[in-house]
């Protein structure tokens, strides 16, 4: 299934950041928590390998790119994975392990490398 | 590093510039030697190589020049993929990540010394190695079967060449013929495997032999998605399969292959095909280095260090460790940290807290996926499970036909994880 509040709003123009920033209401507010956390870019690194097993930077079948996704879409996704909002076994099996510095770290190297 | 005769004479004959290389290397860079360029090796000689950034001299032992994945495999029995596209080359690893990849066989480990034996007489010093071998079969586990009889007998259970013939067989059975299965015990290779593999091989059959059938032999009550498995042969190819579990002599089972008969509890059977996949044990270089304790190689959950020798790894089928099945999936999660560990240990990088995953998806029929999957942590004691998920029974054909094309993605993925 794809989309969750998150994720649904950010198919828009305005970038997803702004969202954050501007309506809470709309979002649950641990993504602007998480938003704001300095990522740490080498645990970044060492917490992505989990994910290159399946996410490659050249994706087929039905597992989505998410190499150079906007940062807080990333943090979204992860966040409405780890609270149920979006539903897939994977993820939210995977998500649900994630604390708000993982979540961090992942979206800031997930947003940034090819 | 010690010189050794052998390299001070290769040396020589090639000239005094590259006599002074083992030299240069003794003072420098740290030596990581790889046996095995499979899900776990080839993961992790790419991950020390990429993420040293040349710091860490990485030499990757394996005797095929292609390898060719058992992930996979079955979906080429069903006639869904086709060889080629199983096959993957180590080129890029040594091109673009600077691996030192040498085509031979480890037949020798010596710890005091810290070197590995090849095959061609060759010495190759280390200061960590890494151990992903896969598996042997255990001798005399099938009674009748040993490898001199996997002509006539396939396992079809190591990639390449056995799948290719067990595929021949299956193709050239005469119409309503037999195929038989004799399946492994635990623990073995990729639990749904053997499961997977009969879904593909009825799959083909009904298309061009429908009146044949299929008779598996199992040691085992239960076996991995057992409902799963058994609601899609209903359902696809439903009268075909019949499968004997140990209640009714399924794990007194012996085969005579020049025969093409099984034994099963006295009873004799005839067959067309004979699929044995036998009882199995780590790769035998983890037997040759003294670091097995029973059939497999016990690893330390943190660093996938072996119990034994610190300066040893083991990944991949070859070791126990725990509560991860043995899947390429699990060895290549078991490469990362592994990777992250030795990186630390042998250079000033950072050590992050252990952590695994896994996913297995089978094929019952084209388009009709299922996964199973779960995530770990390393304990004192082993690799932990932290929580899973599986199909359910009876879901929908797009939820099926969604898992099936999950796995096409992941494939991609992890052959891309794995050689770059
Ligand atoms: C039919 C089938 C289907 C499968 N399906 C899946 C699946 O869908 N998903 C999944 O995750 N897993 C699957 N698996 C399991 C998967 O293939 C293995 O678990 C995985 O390959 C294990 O990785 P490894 O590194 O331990 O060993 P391998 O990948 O087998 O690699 C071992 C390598 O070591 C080399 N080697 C061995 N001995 C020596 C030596 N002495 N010197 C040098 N090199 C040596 C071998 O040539 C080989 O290339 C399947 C397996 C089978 C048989
Ligand atoms: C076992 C395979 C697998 C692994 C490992 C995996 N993912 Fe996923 N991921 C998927 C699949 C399949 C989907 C699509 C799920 C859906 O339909 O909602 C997905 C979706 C996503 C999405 C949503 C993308 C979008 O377009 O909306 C994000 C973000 C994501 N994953 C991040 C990650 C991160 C970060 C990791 C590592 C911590 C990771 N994934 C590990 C299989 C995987």
């Amino acid at each position: 299934m794809r989309g969750g509040v998150f994720t649904a709003l950010c198919s828009g123009a305005v970038t997803s950041a702004q969202i954050v920033l501007a309506d809470q209401s709309l979002v649950h507010p641990e993504i602007a928590e998480i938003m704001a956390i300095e990522a740490d870019a080498d645990y970044g690194a060492y917490l992505a390998s989990e994910c290159t097993a399946c996410h490659s930077p050249n994706p087929q079948g039905a597992i989505p790119q998410i190499h150079m996704l906007p940062e807080s879409y990333i943090v979204g996704a992860l966040v409405d994975y780890r609270i149920g909002e979006r539903q897939h076994q994977v993820m939210e099996t995977i998500a649900k392990r994630l604390g708000e510095e993982e979540i961090a770290a992942l979206a800031k190297y997930f947003s940034e490398v090819e | 590093m010690k010189l050794n005769r052998r390299t001070v004479l290769s040396g020589l004959a090639a000239g005094s510039a590259v006599l002074a290389a083992p030299m240069v290397m003794a003072q420098g860079a740290p030596r990581v030697v790889v046996v095995g360029g499979g899900a776990g090796g080839a993961t992790a000689a790419r991950y020390i190589a990429k993420d040293s950034g040349g710091a860490v001299n990485v030499t990757l032992i394996e005797p095929t020049r292609q390898y060719y994945t058992c992930f996979f495999s079955n979906l080429y029995l069903g006639g869904v993929r086709d060889m080629d596209g199983l096959g993957h080359g180590y080129g890029t690893l040594a091109a673009d990540y600077g691996i030192n990849v040498v085509h031979d066989w480890a037949v020798g480990v010596d710890r005091d010394a810290k070197t590995v034996a090849l095959a061609s007489g060759a010495t190759v010093p280390y200061d960590r190695l890494i151990l992903s071998p896969g598996i042997d079969f255990k001798d005399g586990a099938v009674p009748g079967w040993d490898v001199s009889a996997q002509s006539a007998m396939p396992h079809a259970y190591k990639g390449g060449s056995q799948t290719e013939l067990l595929k021949a067989q299956i193709l050239a059975m005469p119409e309503g013929g037999r195929f038989a299965m004799v399946a492994p015990p635990n623990p073995y290779r990729c639990p749904p495997g053997p499961y997977e593999r009969v879904s593909m091989v009825a799959h083909t059959l009904k298309e061009i032999n429908p009146t044949a059938k299929i008779l598996i032999v199992d040691p085992k009550a239960n076996f991995s998605k057992q409902a799963l498995f058994e609601e899609g042969w209903q359902k696809h190819y439903g009268g075909m399969i019949e499968r004997i579990g140990p209640d009714f002599g399924g794990e007194n089972v012996s085969v005579n292959p020049s025969e093409m008969t099984l034994d099963i509890d006295g009873v004799v059977e005839q067959v067309d095909v004979c699929n044995v996949i036998p009882a199995q044990k780590a790769g035998e270089i983890a037997h040759a280095a003294g670091i097995t304790e029973g059939d497999w190689a016990p690893v330390n959950a943190a660093d996938m260090s072996s119990k034994m020798d610190e300066a040893i790894h083991v990944l991949g089928d070859a070791a126990a460790q725990g509560d991860m099945p043995k899947s390429g999936f699990s060895a290549n999660s078991q490469a990362k940290v592994c990777a992250n560990a030795v990186l630390g240990a042998l250079t000033d990088s950072r050590v992050f807290p252990a952590k695994f995953s896994n996913t297995c998806w089978s094929l019952i029929a084209p388009e009709d996926g299922v996964k199973v999957g779960a995530s770990y942590e390393a304990t004192e004691e082993k690799i932990a499970s932290t929580g899973g998920f599986i199909s359910e029974t009876g879901e929908d054909e797009a939820t099926r036909a969604q898992t099936y094309q999950e796995s096409v993605g992941w494939y991609a993925a992890i052959t891309s994880d794995m050689f770059g």
